[in-house]
């Protein structure tokens, strides 16, 4: 059953053209891991994806709905929720607040019940912060729970930036390059957890990585970029064998 | 004796003062918005107050005023207090999604065009004149216990900014104002995570723009008389400073802040009128606001009870 | 309905006068990148300045403008010197809020030295002539010549003079005139002297039109600030244009509302620029 379905996206920045005619779809439990040299659209693909850029044409349906036109934050809420290349962590607030920060659907986050502490804020409180803890220790910062994002290393904000997005427990996870600066131990486990997530919270993923072994790893389709465009699509195995991914590769490197 | 007077008559004007703090510090120190609209705030509460509250045709010679309520004081400040917000909300919705410097200048021109019908429009406001003859409350039934007017209205003052500082400060500290420091902290991340920045950013406006405006009912129902010269920008940014210097993002800084700034401007008109430049210093006591305001910003950037960890955590840059 | 040309007329000097003064508030932004509130404040220091020397010390007004222009490019580096070089990795926003102190504290020496009431120059008054129907004085007349000319001037300075290209470079991309290796400090001295030059012979324009006030800079900031942004910040082309662009409109703006509102046309054009043409007039991005 396909979750998200994208058709003919197309975005140019002044003269440059960053995301060409790129179409898509993704089936709900699915891990697609997009790969492609630098510049090649990948980010760009996401932000339109996520709104945070309007397409210059195209569009994009999430769970049967058209959200072409919808803003980020109301894509988020309906189950889509992303992160960013640079780790965009609220360096100004404690790692355990940008975790309790991503809880949706708040009953504290009125102004008045937040001031009054009614509604059921506390005990929803309560929960949320149960399960940061899990997702902390998992992450290996619980130790650094009350330390402030902005004093992490950047490997750890890529982490933060991760557990932050699983406490929002989206639908459909976007990564961009979420395994960077991450050591490799820790990779291993994220990645048994990303699956373990699809497994059991039926979670669907879309993640941009770098590390080709991760992407083959864990991925049932990878999507090649190249030059805004996709190159090629596909199992792990065709992708990994169609000569145009290795040209592009080559052809970025030189 | 009399110098127990002056001193109450100095906490309420850091009363009213604090209350200003207290909003400015949700947009600015919560929210990260450059609010230069105070002032406005701070007239519309207390110009609602009066109109509400007195007769028709009360005032001077001149005044034209044809607008009048007589109604009681609670009435006033309850208005007051809500027409303050919905200003803010207004002038929130044209320019919340601006960049922080451009909003500054909006909100400053909006201030200045709402002095401007204040000043203007005489049939509501007696325009340029004072308005006079606003009613203090419950003053024939203080007039009859042991205390003074001043002392009663002291503790009404301060006991309304204990109530307002014990709210906004939970609701700084609860997910709310977790979402707000969100925004301060980066949009694009309360976006990502699903919060509708904007409606955040106009709720922080509104109830902002609402403390400011109770304050200015309260001023309002003190002086017995306001005109639009009393509701200048400079008003705004004295505000400013002292949520600068208390520590942008604490409460309690906001208030300390206010006191501070409040018996520096007061304590000086207790100087004798023989002492040399005596007829300069109100300009002088302003010009040291302006020292003291660049001083702190760049010695301590925190001020006085705000998070210089936090300040520190937040200006790291992400890789 | 017909469109007096008394308003257009009117409308000339006063858009000169706020296109002179945004010029120079474009040109600090585009190097400096924050908003300085203090800007009206040096304008008005300017006018002060050119009124001790004209109408204190009785020297021609000539001389006075002078002073002023040349006093207030100096004031402009002593405060940089003393206040905003602290500054200068801040936030714009922090510098903003730098800059409210700047403003404070200049504006209330105003009024420490010179008294907190209106003052005039002293020119000699003389009955105002008309042509075609349209009354003009001397002031208004001088006002226009010294805009011009000024303009003129900015233009040669900032398209023939090695200076002036480094500024406009680095109003354009910063970065990119650091790495080509640029004395960026200089560049900033360079532009406070500019800047506050301009700002000081706006104020004195701003004076002869009207009255010399304390908080005269402070209360046309928004007129200013709005051609600013209307011709796009850090743009001096969109500057000028939108400085008589506004000047114009307040003015004729009286055909259709109130007077006492005419101020309401810069906010509403500030407002309109913002929301719509955040590039400004001529579309040249500064972020
Ligand atoms: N905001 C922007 N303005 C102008 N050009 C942009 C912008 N964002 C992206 N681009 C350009 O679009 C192209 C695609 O960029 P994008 O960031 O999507 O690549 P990517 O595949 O994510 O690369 P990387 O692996 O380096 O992250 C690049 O040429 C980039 O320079
Ligand atoms: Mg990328």
């Amino acid at each position: 059953m396909t979750l998200l379905s994208v058709d003919g996206l197309r975005k140019t920045f002044g003269g440059i053209v960053a995301v060409e005619d790129v179409s898509f779809d993704v089936d709900r439990k699915e891990i697609v891991g997009v790969i492609g040299p630098n510049g090649a659209g990948k980010s760009t693909t996401f932000r339109l994806l996520t709104g945070f850029h309007t397409p210059d044409a195209g569009r994009v349906e999430f769970a049967g709905e058209d959200v072409t036109d919808l803003s980020p934050d109301a894509r988020a809420r309906r189950g889509m929720i992303r992160t960013f290349q640079i780790a965009q962590e609220l360096t100004g607030m404690p790692v355990m607040q940008n975790m309790l920060l991503a809880a949706q659907g708040h009953p504290g986050e009125r102004a008045l019940t937040s001031a009054l502490g009614v509604g059921g804020t506390d005990a929803f409180e309560a929960e949320q912060r149960d399960r940061a803890e899990e997702l902390l220790k998992l992450l290996e910062l619980w130790e650094l729970r009350d330390e402030y994002a902005g004093n992490l290393s950047g490997g750890q904000r890529k982490l933060l930036e991760l557990g932050r997005s699983l406490m929002a427990d989206p639908d459909l996870l976007l990564l961009d390059e979420p395994m960077a600066g991450v050591n490799p131990d820790l990779t291993d486990r994220l990645l048994e957890r990303i699956l373990d997530l699809r497994d059991q919270r039926d979670m669907t993923f879309l993640f941009v990585e770098h590390d080709i072994d991760a992407v083959m790893r864990i991925s049932d389709t990878v999507v090649g970029m190249h030059n805004g465009a996709v190159l090629s699509m596909g199992s792990p195995a065709e992708v990994q064998s169609d000569d145009r991914m290795l040209e592009a590769y080559l052809g970025g490197e030189i | 004796m009399a110098l127990l007077d002056l001193l109450l008559v100095v906490g309420i004007i850091a009363g009213v003062y604090s209350l200003l703090a207290i909003g400015m510090n949700i947009h600015w120190g919560d929210t990260g918005l450059l609010n230069f609209a105070h002032a406005a705030f701070f007239a519309v509460g207390a110009y609602t107050s009066a109109i509400l509250t007195t007769p028709v045709l009360e005032t001077g010679l001149l005044a034209e005023r044809v607008v009048g309520f007589d109604l009681p004081v609670v009435a006033g400040i309850a208005a007051g207090t809500v027409l303050a917000a919905g200003l803010g909300f207004v002038i929130a919705t044209t320019s919340v999604r601006l960049e922080g410097d451009y909003l500054a200048m909006v909100t400053l021109s909006s201030a200045e065009l709402v002095r401007l019908v204040i000043h203007n429009e005489a049939w509501l406001t007696t325009g340029a004149q004072t308005l006079k003859n606003i009613p203090r409350p419950l003053e024939s039934t203080v007039t009859t216990l042991p205390v003074s007017y001043d002392l009663f209205y002291f503790l009404l003052v301060w006991g309304l900014v204990a109530v307002t500082y014990l709210l906004f400060e939970r609701m700084s500290s609860g997910p709310f104002g977790r979402v707000l420091h969100a925004i301060r902290e980066n949009d694009d991340v309360a976006l990502a995570l699903g919060k509708d920045v904007s409606r955040f950013k106009l709720k922080s406006f509104a109830i902002g723009a609402g403390v400011a405006g109770l304050a200015g009912s309260l001023w309002a129902h003190y002086v017995y008389a306001i005109s639009p010269v009393m509701f200048l920008p400079s008003l705004t940014f004295l505000i400013w400073t002292a949520v600068i210097l208390g520590g942008a993002g604490s409460y309690a800084g906001a208030i300390l802040g206010a006191v501070v700034i409040v018996v520096l401007r007061q304590v000086t008109r207790f100087i004798p009128g023989s002492v040399p430049f005596a007829d300069q210093l109100p300009y002088i006591r302003l010009m040291f606001v302006g020292v003291v305001l660049v001083v702190v910003l760049y010695y301590r950037p925190e001020g006085l009870l705000g998070n210089a960890q936090r300040l520190q955590a937040g200006t790291s840059e992400g890789e | 309905m017909v469109l007096d040309p008394q308003f257009v007329w009117n409308g000339i000097v006063v858009g000169s006068i706020i296109s002179v003064s945004a010029l120079g508030l474009t040109l600090i932004f585009g190097i400096l990148n924050f908003i300085n509130i203090a800007y009206g404040d040096y304008m008005a220091t300017g006018a002060y300045i050119a009124f001790a020397v004209n109408a204190q010390m009785g020297l021609p007004l000539v001389v006075a403008i002078a002073a002023g222009v040349g006093g207030m490019a100096a004031g402009a580096v002593l405060v940089d010197k003393v206040v905003f070089e602290h500054f200068r990795t801040s936030s714009p926003v922090t510098l903003l809020i730098v800059s409210i102190g700047v403003a404070f504290f200049i504006r209330n020496l105003i009024r420490a030295v010179w008294g907190p009431s209106g003052n005039f120059y002293d020119v000699p008054i003389e009955a105002n002539p008309s042509l075609f129907g349209v009354r003009y004085s001397v002031e208004q007349v001088s006002i226009i010549i010294a805009s011009l000319l000024l303009l003129a001037a900015v233009y040669v300075l900032l398209r023939r003079t090695r200076i002036g290209i480094a500024m406009r470079a680095a109003s354009d991309d910063r970065t990119l005139t650091r790495i080509r290796g640029v004395d960026t400090e200089r560049l900033v001295l360079y532009v406070w002297i500019a800047g506050g030059a301009i700002a000081g012979l706006g104020g004195i324009m701003l004076g002869l039109d009207a009255q010399i006030r304390p908080n005269m800079g402070f209360t046309t900031l928004i007129p200013i600030f709005a051609a600013t942004i209307l011709g796009g910040i850090g743009d001096p082309k969109g500057a000028v244009a939108g400085g008589f662009a506004i000047g114009i409109l307040q003015e004729v703006s009286v055909v259709v509302i109130p007077s006492e509102y005419k101020f309401a046309v810069a906010l509403a054009a500030l407002i309109i620029g913002l929301l719509l043409r955040p590039d400004g007039l001529f579309g040249e991005a500064t972020r």
